[in-house]
């Protein structure tokens, strides 16, 4: 699976894009801010629905445009499909297409094709807050238990309705019982699944930071929810916060509470990993991410790796290098120094198509 | 379009459901070009439409003003349809779609909304006592539940489920699952689980 054609209008700086990348390496260089990680977030956009810089698409359109839209041609199993995302300016709302039909869900559209991505702002994943780590989790939800995302949005809906119910009518509400009933059933299958992907990430990621931070140290990846595992247990928690629920206008108990719990020998590694720790805990989530969803799907996730010079400080980055020799999907690379790619000897010859962005228009790199 | 009376046709047509200006348009060309009898007929059944057409008082369908008696509908009206067998549905649209199935020998109760907080609808918003009253004094047995199955839709039919449970009335939930006469194959993944979850005995 690759994308053969990309095309990107009014994507931030990016007013009009349209390039045919190669099937391996595309190395896409130029100096900072003229719209390299732009291009990268064009074209994830098109095939997640999403942006990783920010959950706010509207800041994605160019100023003064009404929208803003990405759309990928993907060549896989001999065939080809077309898949594009529209953001209109007005109101936000998200126009997503597959072969010119809507697909009949955002998840349906996002799990058409692969895509991971690592950017500077990723070791987040390690050293910020959980909302990354769930995020992670749910990117392998979507490949691995696609049915599961179903039941993510039936339990958020549920809990919002509750909660709505609680914040207006009181703990005497007579429909709580209803809605807790549903947020306990969905809840539960959003945990198992979590769980799930969970243990397929923590196995290669384990492996992969031994081998890429030090045989002496050891990663242990693991799930943690507040959910307690039986129904009635849930239920009875869940009434029993109602009071507490109401005053702080939100809900303690519940999968969007959800952790994945990451230690260095035994302690948290937000506490005690240093900075190389961090890109290496990182590095390992993402290698176990590509695996995990190369195995479920039976296809390589194409791989976006945004500024790649700046993590590329030889001493401790050996491993990103190693790292990339044994990507045999397609990539998608920036960086501000193409040299230095080469002389890593990374996707050398006709594998490697080179691009150059400036002030927001794409050539084709003269070699 | 100039005309302030071509104007305001067209802005009352552009309120309903699913009709735009441009088909509004449409609309006056056609009943200015088709039989005259056509705009008249319409006229006057639009005029009339209002204090001929009531919901039903039992059931929350559409039915005929009467002069004796109570405003039934059709279906509760007819002394064949089984009195024991309730369903009970969201929208008279959804009343509509099982009918057209024929399947179902039994009388309907409308709800006319789904209980959702987050759009101002609480329980008390629900016609849930006449629906109580309905099934004791008609003798209900059954009571089968058609809400839709989103979450708004599952959170009233366990409300319906609850409210009821006093009564003793036997209480069952359609069932979800893929689309007769389809190839597996396009089932939607979604459905496809809900169909293998809801699986029935051989």
């Amino acid at each position: 699976m690759f994308i053969e054609r990309v095309s990107l209008r009014a994507i931030r700086n990016l007013r009009s894009i349209d390039f045919a990348p190669g099937p391996r390496f595309n190395v896409i260089s130029g100096e900072n801010g003229q719209g390299k990680t732009s291009l990268l977030e064009g074209i994830y956009l098109a095939a997640t629905s999403r942006s990783f810089r920010t959950s706010r698409l509207q800041e994605l359109i160019l100023h003064g445009e009404a929208i803003a839209s990405s759309k990928l041609v993907v060549s896989q199993d001999g065939g080809s499909h077309e898949q594009s995302l529209g953001i209109q300016a007005a109101g936000g709302a998200r126009q997503a297409r597959v072969d010119g039909k809507r697909p009949p869900s955002l998840a349906a559209f996002a799990v058409k094709t692969p895509m991971v991505v690592f950017h500077p702002g990723e070791v987040a994943l390690s050293t910020g807050p959980s909302g990354e780590r769930r995020r992670l989790l749910d990117r392998v939800v979507l490949h691995t238990a696609f049915t599961k995302m179903a039941e993510q949005i039936a339990y958020t809906r549920a809990m919002r309705e509750r909660q709505e119910a609680l914040e207006t009518r009181g703990e005497r509400a007579t429909d709580l019982e209803e809605w807790e009933t549903l947020m306990v059933s969905h809840g539960l299958a959003v945990c198992e699944a979590r769980r799930d992907a969970s243990e397929r990430l923590s196995h290669v990621a384990e492996h992969a930071f031994h081998r890429i931070a030090s045989p002496s140290l050891v990663l242990r990846v693991r799930y943690l929810t507040n959910v307690p595992e039986t129904e009635d247990a849930y239920r009875h928690l869940l009434a029993a916060s109602r009071g507490r629920d109401r005053a702080r206008k939100s809900v303690a108990i519940g999968p969007h509470r959800d952790d994945l719990v990451l230690e260095v020998d035994g302690h948290a590694a937000r506490q005690v990993a240093s900075q190389g720790q961090h890109r290496a805990i990182v590095l390992s989530l993402k290698a176990a991410e590509i695996d995990v969803i190369h195995a479920a799907r039976g296809v390589r996730p194409v791989l976006l790796l945004d500024d790649v010079s700046s993590e590329l400080d030889r001493a401790r980055t050996q491993a990103l290098v190693s790292f990339l020799g044994e990507q045999r999907g397609q990539v998608f690379l920036t960086t501000t120094r193409p040299e230095l790619i080469e002389s890593e000897g990374l996707g050398g010859g006709s594998d490697r198509h080179d691009f150059r962005v400036e002030r927001g228009v794409l050539s084709v790199a003269q070699g | 379009m100039q005309s302030p009376h071509a104007r305001r046709l067209v802005s009352l047509l552009s309120r309903l459901p699913g009709v735009g200006e441009k088909t509004a348009q449409r609309y006056l060309l056609f009943l200015l070009t088709a039989e005259r009898q056509l705009a008249d007929d319409l006229g006057r059944e639009l005029t009339v439409l209002r204090d001929r057409l009531v919901p039903c008082e039992k059931c929350g369908n559409v039915a005929e003003v009467s002069d004796v008696g109570a405003s039934l509908c059709d279906i509760c009206a007819d002394n064949k349809r089984d009195s024991r067998l309730l369903c009970v549905v969201a929208r008279v649209h959804d009343l509509m779609a099982i009918e057209r199935a024929g399947s179902m020998r039994g009388r309907y109760f409308v709800l006319g909304k789904l209980l959702s907080p987050l759009e101002g609808v609480g329980p008390e918003d629900l016609p849930i006592e006449k629906l109580v009253t309905r099934v004791r004094e008609d003798g209900v047995e059954e009571i089968i539940v058609a809400t839709p199955p989103s979450v708004e839709g599952e959170a009233t039919a366990l409300l319906v489920k609850r409210e009821l449970g006093p009564t003793g009335v036997a209480i069952s939930r359609i069932a979800s699952g893929v689309p007769h006469g389809g190839d597996l194959e396009f089932a939607d993944p979604i459905t496809m689980g809900r169909a293998l979850q809801g699986r029935q005995r051989l």
